[in-house]
């Protein structure tokens, strides 16, 4: 289907007695995607299931209209991927490398050479492109891990935890190329991370896993404005005879920690105030209750804090 | 640092296909391995030959003994299928078993590649190798030997044939093996110990064997009993041996290929993209 980017419709894969993914339903379009959760909830099962590298339990699924286990070779020649472990060929120099990767997914020799040194530019190694890997620091090999991601200029790119093991400055500056090759247009990305700041501001859409399961999917927008119908309210006094007072006019109410989180109806906060003049509680903060992508992800995990409330 | 986009994006490039792909592993596989190990080897197993040969050849012709036992003469002995362990060993150890230890073959099968076109491919190159090593010096002598008028053309012809076919059967015995151990573990060290306690321990062992008990189907599990059966035929010399030299084909094909086949299986076993 033009357009479409990655489906997955009622995948379900078990390793054994694990259930790495269960019955897990999504469609996403062609942008910058986030595929967050912590580990162990499936990011990178689905990342295997989308190549073609192991087939699903149960489920379909499809890839830039391809299907991974009937065409695996056919998504592979259109897909880039970055891993997230050290697996880079230390005897090779960075130029060597890339552009024998490029060659594996079918550039000619003399193609793969040409792009292996443009990417390698791009990637900041201009200078060091002739050394050994094995010389490369770790910031060094997570950027030329993304130069062969895309020296084929795949479509789609999966980029498994790209910040994983970098310092500060070099997260903002693989962050930074991410974001550069997003905005090119004409590339997708699926970022695959445990680390929610790394998707705010880079992501157009989320799918948030835990235990093999959806949490969300869908244009971040989207989900922060439907989740931002939610709000924050902290008050003095009693919380549960507040909540019980909320309730009882038909209002949603759940307890984060010491924070209450509040379902207003059209966001109208009258029954609110209502419930705290005749419970003689404070209201002493009222505010939406997602703003980032990690708020959404924690509201949708329970706050964060699941079973602490009364 | 540089701050313009790849400019790749300006225009698609038709792929080659996966023939191409599978020789590129080749070549660089083949050109990975030409270190000091494997290359000393290597010019050990021609040395050996290629002297023994031409001697033996000179003194044949001197003598008017048998050219073509003159050109047989190195697989007849333990030392020929010792130096071919050893480029095998060298050359072969770490060709799975570096892959999965720098878990770099997660990058090889993230491509359009399958399982048998990467084992193809690491298959042809220490086969290419172990033919360079195998078949490459007794070829060498007979073009030598031509030169220096000790043979005719057609005899030189009849021995090259002779020498590759005996190289190509060892070729794919020890792919096999190599294959199959280097699949097994993650250190190349191990994969090489392996490979030369295996061969050596069975085909020692086996003999030691057949010749307590006199059951001379045992040495179809005896290399160097395999080669010397083979290399008899493939010089057209009548064997003395008990081993059918067909047969002797079939089992060191037969093993190579199955062996090969336990390496696929292992790693259709592997866990790529993580752990």
């Amino acid at each position: 289907m033009p357009g479409e980017l990655v489906r997955v419709e009622s995948v379900t894969k078990r390793f054994d007695q694990v259930e790495a993914l269960s019955n897990l339903t999504v469609e996403l379009s062609p942008g910058t995607v986030g595929l967050v959760g912590p580990n162990g909830s499936g990011k990178t099962t689905l990342l295997r299931l989308l190549m073609g590298l192991i087939p699903p339990s149960s489920g379909r699924l499809s890839v830039l209209g391809l299907d991974p286990q009937r065409e695996p070779l056919r998504v592979r020649e259109r897909v880039g991927y970055m891993p997230e472990h050290d697996c880079l060929m230390p005897d090779l120099s960075a130029v060597g490398f890339v552009s024998f990767l490029g060659r594996l997914s079918g550039l000619p020799r003399e193609v793969a050479i040409s792009r292996a040194h443009d990417v390698l530019e791009f990637v900041g190694l201009k200078e060091e492109r002739y050394r050994k890997i094995r010389e490369y620091s770790v910031g060094m090999r997570q950027r030329v891990k993304l130069a062969q991601a895309i020296v084929h200029d795949p479509p789609l790119c999966f980029l498994d935890e790209p910040t994983a093991g970098l310092d500060p400055p070099g997260r903002e500056e693989m962050l930074r190329l991410i974001g550069i090759l997003a905005k090119l247009g004409g590339h997708s990305f699926v970022l695959s991370t445990h680390l929610l700041p790394d998707t705010e501001g880079l992501v157009d859409q989320v799918l948030l896993l835990d235990a093999g399961r959806s949490l969300a999917a869908g244009p971040v927008a989207e989900l922060l404005s439907e989740s931002s119908a939610e709000s924050v309210v902290r008050v003095k006094g009693d919380p549960a005879t507040f909540a019980a007072a909320l309730a009882a006019k038909g209002i949603t109410v759940r307890f984060d920690g010491s924070d209450l989180r509040v379902q207003l109806p059209e966001a109208n906060t009258r029954p609110l105030f209502e419930a705290a003049h005749a419970t003689q509680t404070q209201v002493r903060y009222l505010g939406p209750s997602v703003r980032t992508v990690e708020d959404l992800f924690l509201s949708k995990m329970g706050g964060g804090n699941r079973g602490s409330g009364p | 640092m540089s701050i313009s986009a790849p400019r790749y994006v300006q225009g698609p490039v038709a792929r080659a296909g996966r023939p191409w792909r599978i020789l590129a592993i080749v070549e660089r596989e083949v050109l990975r391995r030409a270190t000091w190990g494997p290359l000393l080897a290597v010019a050990l197993t021609w040395l050996v030959v290629v002297l023994e040969v031409v001697v033996n050849v000179y003194f044949a012709t001197l003598t008017g003994g048998s050219v073509a036992a003159a050109f047989e003469s190195p697989y007849e002995s333990v030392v020929w299928v010792l130096l071919l362990l050893i480029v095998t060993a060298t050359v072969g150890a770490g060709s799975l078993a570096d892959d999965l230890g720098s878990r770099s073959i997660t990058l090889y099968l993230s491509r359009p590649l399958r399982i048998s076109d990467y084992l193809a491919a690491k298959g042809s190159a220490i086969g290419a190798w172990l033919l360079i090593a195998g078949a490459g010096p007794g070829c060498v002598a007979a073009g030598v030997t031509a030169a220096l008028g000790y043979v005719s053309a057609s005899e030189a012809l009849a021995a090259v044939a002779g020498c590759f076919a005996v190289g190509l059967v060892m070729a794919i015995f020890f792919t096999g093996v190599a294959l199959a151990l280097s699949s097994l573990t993650r250190r190349s060290l191990y994969a090489g110990v392996a490979i030369f306690g295996t061969v050596l321990s069975v085909t020692v062992s086996v003999s030691v064997v057949a010749g307590i008990t006199g059951t001379a189907k045992l040495l179809y599990a005896d290399i160097v009993a395999n080669v010397q059966s083979i290399a008899e035929a493939a010089f057209g010399r009548p064997s003395p041996y008990p081993t059918d030299p067909l047969a002797s084909v079939a089992v060191l094909v037969l093993t190579g290929s199955v062996l090969a086949v336990l390496a696929w299986w292992r790693l259709t076993r592997v866990e790529v993209v993580g752990e």
